[in-house]
């Protein structure tokens, strides 16, 4: 008999709520995160990123609403949740004095490590992390911020945690040392089930499965980056480069997509070729036929064709606009 | 248990690879000595009715106002401050525990001091046994007295550290905060005694309700002169510990508090 039971989330959150005092940090939120998974948490400032991460990594209380890890309620297990959580908080916060080595075996012991297995994943986790040999013997007031970095994922990453957070990764770190917490992050994904909060939404893109964007307490999009895209951006736009006539290139558009708008015309090269983009209602679909008909019009002489996919900075802005909106209107 | 021993660990290691912590004891330890040393030359002058062995526990006891902060200020107001007390507080260790574990830890090095300082008339006793004998430095009992009494109080000054540490991310304030917690709590031990000595002169009404209450608290003053004979008063003992208990406790409330 074949069972339909699915995995459970690793991360369950239902109208989760959160109050400072008269400010509604979290008005309601709802998401989850299975197993595996790398879920960015996008939001600009004061959208609630923090403040759910605290909650999840069972810092702070939220007011109502429940929030579980594992399958593990946060309000009833708190200490149970903690076993299975590794946390990187926003600025990693180092004790100077401590070698990179002392500080990884005070944090397993915390963690509760012992024995043989203290000391197999903390030479996994330098490992991973790549702070092996000098790195380990040097006093963490003495790294580099990049190093430092390595030894705040390494410490979350000892217990052999289910989900990791991780607040802030790569804020003030070089595109060489992001690359090396994204290709770590890679290594263990299908393992390890990462949660990260960021505002450079490049390394998001780059790295992450799903995005949650946050804005004024209230989850306003969430999904894929092919599922924003689609909710967020209505027009697809198209690039070609062609030496043919503008005009006929815009009749031979529009036998197959009569929505298509010229929205740019520019000179590319003094051999007369021109880059043109354009715009469509009808998605991507329609962007190919276009293009396939193009082709075989051989006097229309396209060289290049492009479809353009918005970024996630575009999806990230428009859905926060829109939530910005709709609370001045309100 | 474990994780109470992990932080206790790592608490002591931090105490001893701490500049400020040496510093505070060498000073201290070095102002006792002489002190003591002074206060043994000028014995046979003095009305002094209490053994020569009790001056060093007075001097340790009025000197932890200024020696127990050095050891307290840092437990948990530079993590705090530097934000890792927010990591400490994401393992599954619960804060009560670590309470326990910093308050052990910086009461563990008071008693260090003390031993230290208790060093001071061991020595003298090896280098000059008949005097030593004389000045009360082979009874055992007021060994045992002294360093029963510096127990307890040591406990209650440290937990009051302890507590100022929790109520700041300033170093400096903590240790403000605990110089005067424990200076006020020795003002009110004066107090009471001159309180009870007034009353004994000239009873007064609702003295009685005080005495039942508050002075098994406060009349540490008194108990002094018990404990360094070799007198143990048990209800002291127990006053202190439940004092102790009950500021630990305030402590662990006010962690509690902080991120929630």
């Amino acid at each position: 008999m074949k069972s339909d039971i699915k995995p459970l989330p690793i991360v369950e959150v239902l109208n989760l709520k959160k109050k400072y005092g008269n400010i509604k940090a979290l008005k309601g939120i709802s998401f989850s995160i299975g197993k595996g998974e790398i879920v960015g948490f996008l939001g600009p400032n004061g959208a609630g990123k923090s403040t759910t991460l605290r909650i999840l990594s069972g810092l702070i209380n939220a007011d109502s609403g429940e929030a579980k890890v594992c399958g593990i309620d946060l309000a009833e297990e708190e200490g149970l949740v903690k076993q299975h959580i590794g946390y990187l908080p926003e600025n990693n916060p180092l004790p100077e004095d401590l070698r990179v080595i002392e500080y990884l075996n005070f944090r397993s012991q915390l963690k509760g490590l012992q024995g043989s297995r203290l000391k197999e994943r903390t030479k996994v986790v330098l490992e991973i992390c790549d702070l092996e040999r000098k790195v380990s013997e040097r006093k963490i007031g003495n790294l580099s911020k990049g190093f430092k970095q390595r030894v705040g994922i390494a410490d979350a990453l000892l217990a052999e945690p289910r989900l990791v957070i991780l607040d802030e990764p790569t804020i003030g770190l070089d595109p060489h040392q992001s690359a090396i917490t994204r290709k770590m992050m890679e290594r263990l994904r299908g393992e390890i089930t990462f949660l990260i909060s960021s505002h450079i939404l490049s390394e998001v893109e780059a790295c992450c499965d799903r995005m949650v964007i946050l804005s004024h307490g209230q989850i306003v999009a969430e999904g894929t980056l092919q599922d924003l895209q689609r909710t967020f951006v209505d027009k697809t736009i198209f690039e070609i480069v062609t030496k043919g006539n503008k005009i006929e290139i815009q009749k031979q558009i529009r036998k197959i997509d009569v929505t298509c708008e010229l929205i740019l015309d520019d000179l590319v090269d003094i051999t007369g070729k021109r880059r043109f983009a354009f715009s469509t209602l009808n998605g991507e679909k329609s962007a190919e036929k276009i293009i396939r008909h193009l082709f075989t019009a051989k006097e229309l002489k396209v060289s290049e064709f492009h479809i353009s996919r918005p970024d996630l900075e575009t999806i990230f802005l428009r859905a926060t606009k829109k939530n910005w909106e709709e609370k001045t209107i309100l | 248990m474990r994780p109470f021993i992990v932080i206790f660990k790592h608490e002591i290691f931090c105490l001893f690879i701490s500049s400020s912590t040496y510093i505070a004891s060498f000073y201290f330890l070095t102002l006792l000595g002489v002190g003591f040393h002074f206060f043994l030359q000028s014995f046979a002058y003095t009305d002094w009715i209490l053994p020569p062995l009790s001056s060093l526990a007075i001097g340790l006891f009025f000197g932890a106002p200024a020696l127990v902060p050095f050891l307290t200020m840092r437990s948990f107001a530079e993590e705090r401050k530097l934000g890792t007390l927010e990591t400490l507080l994401t393992t599954p260790i619960a804060p009560e525990i670590l309470v326990l574990g910093k308050w052990s830890a910086c009461f563990f090095f008071f008693i260090k001091i003390c031993v230290l300082a208790f060093i001071y008339p061991i020595i003298l006793l090896f280098l000059y046994p008949e005097q030593g004998f004389n000045l009360g430095f082979t009874s055992i009992h007021y060994w045992i007295g002294c360093g029963l009494y510096l127990l307890i109080y040591g406990a209650s000054f440290t937990a009051i550290g302890v507590f100022a540490s929790i109520m700041t991310k300033n170093q400096m304030v903590a240790g403000m905060l605990s110089f005067t917690l424990i200076t006020l709590y020795i003002s009110l031990m004066a107090l009471s005694t001159s309180a009870k000595k007034a009353n004994d002169e000239n009873p007064k009404a609702g003295y009685d309700f005080f005495e039942q209450s508050l002075a098994p608290f406060t009349n540490g003053f008194d108990k002094l002169e018990q404990f360094s004979v070799g007198f143990i008063n048990l209800s002291t003992i127990f006053h202190q510990i439940i004092f102790t208990i009950f500021i630990l406790i305030l402590s662990s409330v006010q962690l509690n508090r902080l991120n929630k």
